[in-house]
């Protein structure tokens, strides 16, 4: 996109012949630099593509996940791979959490949908580190990490398309980065607990993405016939 | 304790001499008291058996029993009350009084009957005791009083007593208010809860030991008594206030009984004030007992006399060898312990002038060893382990030294004291305060419940010969848990071996639903509180992540993890080794998995132990079963090493260890950077690199050499190790220009492993002079001018390098000639030579040098009788032998050559030591079917002798044409046929004959194509002459085509054949006179004949052509016609009615009884075997003519018998014969004749009949050939005919199907009848006649 701003004044150039006109004109374009982002978002191709492929993506590792937390539960023993096994979410109090209700979903600009989404992943990705450091099999501790690798991807990725809309991205606040060390104090159980929530929450976040990038894409792409031509096609 | 002698006694004091007999009298009175007892009143006796007295405590309207029996129920004898009557039954009774008092109390009154005795016992004393506290005195007043008749009675053998005066003795207690009660007693008495009350001493006592039956044996009251611990006056005070309350309610009833009770009441009172006077005449301190918690003093009591004031002082004069008196105000006084030995003591009232002085005899048996009840100083609890940690002082140094104390410690669980565990524990006192711990390992957390811990103890002092007894319980402390808010499950987290059982907890303030342990729910059981447990039997192996235990309450889940797993098993194959002598890798099998990981996994240190040093070894994954591996740095001047693996998990640990010299267990890296350079060209040095620090070993390592084409070598050298890890080492004794691959591997000289094998090292070494002249042969050219000398290359062994050219010289004794530098691939040279005497010498080289040259004698010397001779190869070779002949003295040469190539030839040649007589010719050039010419030369003299020339096959093989033959002569019985000899190389083995084959036979016939000797027709004549090359056949017929055959033969085996025709010549005379004998007999008779036809010519017009007359005269022609017109009148034709015809009988007799039903045996049938009696010819061809049958049949009864002819009426099928019936033939020939219908087209004919004649159908039944018609109908029920049909109308099919053998015909057939007017006819037959 910015290589088509540029062109246009320097034929323009060429036309005049004019070397004040050509400084004129690379003024503009200088001064017309910094809002590309603007024109890209205004333009046709805009952050849609980037959308689309961090929406791909949150199906892709929703996918992923469901196998990976049928190893993993299945790891942690019975109850916890039981079915019906729900929990009160006594602990992990510090996962952030993906319900929400509608109404608040629905009031959420774009900026804090993804603001939220990013946090969330930032601190989920933390927390499946440390599980992954604590996993007893190798096999587990593989496919945990594969896991990880795609959520960074994820994680990457809504940054992209933050930076498309030029939004910034979240600093985290001092003091507050998460970090993940096994509790002394915790039990075994309620370590598990965790995990399960994690694994849980992850799953509720991934989910909540879908849906806030599709209604994302949704505003970004008026041809909504394209939008669900494309969805039909990427179905997982 | 005390004893009396009842001689003593009686000298002392003179009532109690008497008390037994007024305790017998007294017994006696209130045995008759209770025979006599009213009503609503209740007497509890007392009488033990085995004292032999009474001793009882009697209530009056106390029991519970009292009221009802009172009030409304007086004449109702009850169960229980009836134990009331009679003193026999005093003891049983009064067990049940005490249950009485149980009931009313603890309002369980079975419970007191269950007690042990020590309860029950403590239950009755309270019953006795109480209403002398409260209201009834005159029970108190009884109940005294049966406890001194009792004592008083007891005292000449106090040793006997048992039982009974533990109840009774306790009746004093309140009173004295020195006396504690049974603790245990008192809880029985007043909670009456046997599973609640602490057991009594004897209960806890461990088993075997000697003290149980002691203590009950000397079972003396007071002494019962003091062994209660004193925390259970409390318990006293309760049930104290419980028997009030218990004695008011029976004052508020006893107002209504007054009336009743008034006599024995009076009685009582009587007695009571009876026995007030005996005791103040009888008054003296008695119940002397001494003990000790220390062995140097003791602690003598007695009882005041009854009466004795708060004021009387005693004096207590004790005869020690000395006799020493001591007074005092109480009634007992601390003595200094006694030599061994019997003492007497008098105990004098002072100022009781009531009172008399009592004497008793006191010795060291007497005396009670009770210890000081110990203290527990800590008690502690290690929660994480559920570990308790108790801590006591022994207070040994107010006991002598060396005693054996026994500790008795008892754990109590919950708040209801469950007791879970009593141990012993035995220590020595050594004369200090030694305080001493003890640990117990609960098997349900700390956390769970309080748990309470006492102790006593019990010192066996073995000098001490008196009565030794436990110590009274310590006061009980205890440890429990304070829960936080937050409900937690214990044990967490916690390492269990498999297979151990496991209670997991929950501390809670919720209501626990459920419990369950992986997916297996578990029964709860309730702790105090909402806690709540439970108990896993045999736990199985966890998985990597634990085993969860989870609790569900309302809302909430709450678990543990337990890692079920096994301590490491005993590393297996502990083997340390070094690569290079500095560090030292030791590998061990870890065994049985322990099913533990993460941070229980096993953990491995090596511990060295002459150098102190180890290392760790953790691995977080989950343990396999595959090696694992240590390295250990190894010292500088440390050779032995003494390593022990020890293998630690949280549920134990285990090792193993190996002691190892380092330098014998040296397993080298494979030997690298192999070098070689060579020294000269049989000798190279190999060099290679070992890492490691070797200096002070040896090394032992293996060249292995492999030369192409070769076995390989194995050397071994042994080399001293080094420390710049480099090493040299020659390899000899190899050829030159050889390639040589060399790998090396190592083990050091006190073997222990190779190294793996180096890298092969390829190496070419440097080349040499040729070791040998080459091989040559010299042959003359065909013109004999030139001489050709012939050499083969060297071999490599011998070549040593790359021949570059050869030096061919020629010398006689005049010229010498020398070609030289002819290059290598040329192997021969042409000399022009005389014939002169020649050494011709040819000489090899490399680029070192020349080889020595190999020399050959021009000269050849000739040999006159030569034959050539034949051979055939074996195998690969041809043999060749010849007669040994000492005149040879060189060697002996074969040269062959191809026989059908020109001279010179020389394929090759051979040479053979002179002193052989024998060789196999062997060459890859060797074809089968070549042959080869050989010629054996024998060197005499430097010069050479032909001696044999040999032609020879390596294999015969058959000749591949067919000799060229040509027939030189034929004549009219023989030929002559000529051949040719077949090429040499077409033979392909020696010709061993011809074979000749010859037949008749013409060129294009095609059996001529093969010729087998076999055959009879053709002639063989096997020529094994193979010089012959002509043949002639004789006897041949002339004019005959003849095939010959030709083919030659080896040993290999048959050529090819060649054939040939040929027609022998013809004999000209036979001709001649065969043709002209037959044309004169012909024209004789032709003559002959001409003149008798002339002379008959009118015979023979008569004979020959007579007049013809007009055929429409004959009679013949007309009567067919009328035939054809149906007249059935006529009769001229009668003589010869029709032409016969056959009919095949095709079924005969024998198959009769195959009809399905075998009555049914058509008359016809018989009838046809008496006609074929008749003729027998006809039973089984029978002539017929039809219409007639048809006649006979319409009516049987004309021709019946006459008939030669007899139509027989098969039907194959069904066998149904025809039963004519003739009104129904009839009613058939009225419609025309309905004809055969054939069975399997009935419906079909049915049609078509329908079609022809609609109205004909009923009448027209056609063919049933079914015997039973009835059946038929219904079966096919969808056969109009067959239904509409009279049933019994049977119609026979066409005679004309009699020689139809289907049976069917045509529907045409059986129209034609009809159209035709009537009856079948020849059409019919004809018709049917295909069908043959």
């Amino acid at each position: 996109m910015a290589a088509t701003v540029t062109q246009q004044p320097q034929k323009l150039v060429l036309l005049t012949g004019d070397s004040w006109g050509m400084l004129a004109c690379l003024c503009t374009v200088l001064w017309h630099l910094p809002a590309v982002p603007a024109l890209n978002r205004t333009g046709d191709p805009g952050p849609g593509p980037s959308i689309q492929k961090t929406y791909d993506l949150t199906r892709y590792l929703e996918h992923q996940l469901r196998s990976l937390a049928g190893t993993y539960l299945n790891y942690l023993g019975p109850p916890f791979n039981e079915p019906d096994f729900n929990p009160p979410r006594l602990g992990a109090e510090t996962l952030p959490r993906a319900t929400v209700n509608l109404d608040v979903w629905q009031n959420l600009s774009d900026k804090l949908r993804l603001t939220q989404n990013y946090e969330a992943y930032s601190h989920l990705l933390c927390y499946l580190r440390g599980l992954n450091r604590q996993a007893a099999t190798a096999e587990l501790r593989r496919s945990l990490a594969h896991f990880c690798t795609s959520l960074q991807g994820l994680l990457g990725s809504i940054a992209g398309v933050m930076a498309a809309l030029g939004y910034p991205l979240p600093q985290p606040l001092p003091g507050t980065e998460p970090t993940w060390s096994p509790d002394p104090a915790h039990s075994d159980f309620l370590q598990k607990m965790d995990d399960f929530w994690l694994l849980k929450e992850l799953q509720t976040w991934l989910w909540r993405s879908a849906k806030d990038f599709n209604r994302l894409k949704k505003k970004m792409q008026p041809p909504a016939a394209a939008v669900t031509l494309r969805l039909e096609a990427h179905g997982f | 304790m005390f004893a009396m002698r009842a001689d003593s006694i009686l000298r002392a004091a003179l009532l109690p001499a008497r008390a037994p007999r007024a305790g017998q009298a007294f017994g006696e009175d209130l045995h008759r008291l209770g025979r006599f007892t009213l009503p609503g009143s209740s007497m509890t006796f007392r009488d033990w058996p085995r004292a032999g007295t009474l001793c009882g405590s009697t209530t009056l309207g106390l029991g519970p029993r009292a009221r009802p029996r009172t009030s409304d129920s007086q004449e109702r004898p009850r169960g229980r009350a009836a134990g009331a009557r009679g003193p026999a039954l005093g003891w049983r009774r009064g067990r049940a009084g005490r249950g009485r008092w149980g009931g009313a109390c603890g309002g369980r009154g079975r419970a007191g009957a269950a007690a042990p005795p020590a309860e029950r016992r403590a239950g009755a004393a309270p019953a006795r005791r109480s209403p002398g506290q409260s209201v009834s005195a005159v029970a108190v007043a009884l109940t005294v009083a049966c406890g001194r008749l009792w004592r008083r009675r007891r005292l000449p053998g106090l040793a006997e007593v048992s039982g009974p005066p533990l109840a009774c003795g306790r009746v004093e207690q309140p009173r004295t208010g020195t006396r504690r009660r049974d603790g245990a007693a008192e809880a029985a008495a007043c909670a009456r809860s046997p599973s609640s009350s602490p057991p009594a001493p004897g209960r806890l006592r461990t088993p075997g030991s000697p003290r149980a039956a002691a203590e009950r044996t000397a079972g003396d009251g007071e002494i019962a008594a003091r062994e209660r611990p004193a925390d259970c006056i409390a318990r006293v005070m309760d049930f104290t206030l419980c028997l009030t309350q218990r004695s008011r309610m029976v004052d508020s009833k006893r107002m209504r009984m007054t009336s009743n009770f008034q006599w024995p009441l009076l009685t009582f009172i009587l007695l009571y004030l009876m026995n007030q006077v005996n005791s103040q005449k009888k008054g003296a301190p008695h119940d002397l007992k001494c003990i000790t918690n220390n062995l140097q003093v003791w602690d003598c009591s007695w009882k005041a006399p009854s009466g004795a004031g708060h004021g009387t002082f005693y004096e207590v004069c004790i005869e020690n060898g000395s006799y020493s008196c001591y007074p005092s105000e109480k009634t007992n006084i601390k003595i200094p312990a006694l030599s061994p030995g019997d003492h007497e003591v008098v105990i004098s009232p002072l100022r009781d002038f009531g009172s008399s002085i009592s004497k008793f005899i006191l010795s060291e048996k007497n005396v009670s060893l009770i210890p000081d009840t110990p203290e527990i100083l800590n008690l502690s609890a290690d929660f994480p382990t559920s570990t308790l940690h108790l801590k006591w002082s022994d207070r040994g140094s107010v006991l002598p030294r060396h005693s054996n104390v026994i500790w008795e410690i008892k754990i109590l669980r919950k708040k209801n004291m469950e007791i879970v565990k009593s141990v012993t524990h035995n220590t020595t006192l050594n004369g200090k305060d030694t305080v001493h711990h003890w640990s117990w390992t609960s098997d349900m957390p700390l956390e769970c419940a309080t748990h309470y811990v006492g102790i006593r103890c019990y010192v066996d002092d073995t000098h001490f010969s008196g009565h030794k007894e436990w110590s009274d319980w310590s006061q009980l402390k205890n440890v429990s848990w304070s829960p936080d808010s937050q409900t937690k499950v214990f044990p967490q987290d916690k390492v269990i071996l498999v297979g151990s059982d496991v209670i997991v907890c929950c501390v809670t303030r919720d209501n626990v639903s459920s419990a369950q342990i992986g997916l297996t729910k578990c029964p709860l059981i309730h702790l105090d509180g909402k806690n709540v447990a439970i108990k896993i039997h045999n736990i199985s192996v966890s998985a990597s992540s634990g085993t969860n235990v989870v609790f569900t309450t309302e809302d909430n889940i709450y678990g543990t993890v337990l890692f079920a797993g096994y301590p490491p098993d005993i590393p297996q194959k502990l083997n340390c080794e070094t690569y290079d002598l500095k560090e030292i890798v030791c590998s061990w099998n870890p065994g049985r998995p322990t099913a533990l990981v993460g941070p229980r996994v096993t953990s491995y240190t090596l511990f060295e132990s002459f150098s102190g040093k180890n290392v760790r070894f953790k691995r977080t994954e989950a343990s396999t079963n595959e090696s694992h591996q240590l390295f250990f740095q190894m010292l500088p001047n440390q050779e032995i090493y003494n390593f022990t693996l020890n293998a630690h998990n949280p549920l134990g640990q285990s090792e193993s260890m190996i002691l190892v010299n380092i330098t014998e267990k040296v397993y080298p890296h494979s030997p690298t950077s192999v070098k070689v350079k060579d020294v000269n060209s049989t000798a190279v040095t190999l060099s290679w690199r070992l890492p490691g620090n070797f200096a002070k070993i040896k090394f032992l390592c293996q060249i292995e050499i492999n030369k192409t084409n070769s076995i390989q070598e194995l050397r071994n050298v042994t080399i001293k190790g080094v420390e710049n890890s480099s090493y040299l080492v020659a390899v000899d004794k190899l050829n030159p220009y050889t390639i040589y691959t060399f790998r090396i591997r190592c083990s050091t000289e006190t073997f222990w492993k190779w190294s793996k094998w180096s890298n092969e090292k390829q190496y070419l070494t440097t080349e040499a002079i040729p070791s040998k002249g080459p091989d040559t042969w010299r042959e003359w050219s065909s013109d004999g001018k030139n001489l050709i000398i012939y050499w083969k290359p060297l071999p490599v062994n011998e070549a040593n390098g790359k021949i570059l050219s050869y030096n061919v010289s020629c010398s006689s004794d005049e010229e010498t000639q020398s070609l030289s530098e002819i290059p290598d691939p040329q192997h021969k040279a042409e000399l022009q030579l005389d014939k002169n005497d020649y050494i011709i010498s040819v000489v090899a080289k490399n680029s070192v040098g020349s080889s020595p040259p190999s020399k050959i004698a021009s000269m050849e010397i000739p040999n006159d009788d030569l034959k050539i001779e034949q051979a055939v190869g074996m195998g690969n070779g041809i043999p060749l032998t010849w007669n040994y002949d000492p005149n040879m003295t060189c060697d002996y040469v074969i040269k062959w050559c191809n026989s059908s190539r020109s001279e010179p030839c020389l394929m090759d040649w051979k040479k053979v030591p002179s002193n052989s007589t024998a060789t196999v010719i062997e060459s890859d050039q060797f074809r089968p079917g070549v042959r080869y010419h050989f010629f054996l030369y024998g060197c005499r003299n430097q010069g050479y002798q032909l001696l044999r020339s040999i032609i020879g096959y390596i294999e015969e093989l058959a000749p591949i044409v067919a000799p060229n033959f040509t027939v030189e002569d034929t004549s009219a019985d023989s030929i002559l046929v000529k051949w040719e000899d077949i090429p040499v190389e077409e033979l392909r083995g020696f010709l061993r004959g011809y074979l000749f084959y010859f037949e008749k036979g013409e060129r294009d016939t095609s059996k001529m194509r093969s010729l087998e000797s076999g055959r009879s027709d053709v002639k063989v004549k096997n020529i094994t002459d193979i010089s012959q090359k002509t043949l002639r056949i004789a006897d041949l017929q002339g004019k005959t085509s003849y095939h010959l055959v030709l083919r030659a033969y080896t040993d290999g085996g048959m050529g090819p054949e060649k054939s040939m025709f040929v027609v022998t010549k013809e004999n000209s005379v036979g001709l001649i006179i065969a043709i002209l004998i037959p044309v004169a007999v012909a024209i004789i008779v032709g003559v002959v004949t001409s003149i008798l036809c002339y002379r008959k010519r009118e015979w023979i017009k008569e004979t020959f052509y007579p007049d013809i007359p007009n055929p429409e005269n004959c009679k013949a022609l007309q009567f067919q016609k009328s035939v054809c017109q149906g007249n059935s009148t006529l009769k001229t034709l009668e003589m010869n009615p029709c032409t016969p015809n056959s009919v095949e009988v095709l079924e005969t007799r024998s198959i009769v009884p195959k009809i399905e039903d075998t009555e049914i045996i058509s008359p016809v049938a018989e009838h046809l075997e008496d006609s074929s009696d008749a003729e027998p010819e006809n039973h089984v061809v029978v002539s017929y003519c039809p219409p007639v049958i048809e006649e006979e049949i319409a009516n049987p009864g004309l021709d019946e018998g006459g008939g030669t002819s007899q139509v027989i009426y098969i039907d194959i099928q069904s066998m149904y014969q025809p039963q004519a019936k003739p009104e129904e033939e009839q009613e058939n020939d009225a419609v025309g004749g309905a004809g055969y219908k054939p069975q399997m087209h009935l419906p079909v004919t049915s049609t078509v009949e329908d079609l022809a004649a609609d109205d004909d159908l009923e009448k027209t039944a056609g063919y049933r050939p079914q015997a039973n018609v009835n059946t038929w109908n219904l079966v096919s029920p969808d056969s109009p005919r067959s239904t509409d049909s009279n049933s019994e109308i049977v119609s026979f099919g066409s005679p004309c199907s009699i020689n139809s053998r289907q049976f069917l015909i045509p529907p045409k057939d059986e129209d034609s009848p009809k159209s035709n007017g009537g009856g079948w006819s020849f059409t019919n037959f004809f018709q049917n006649k295909p069908n043959d």
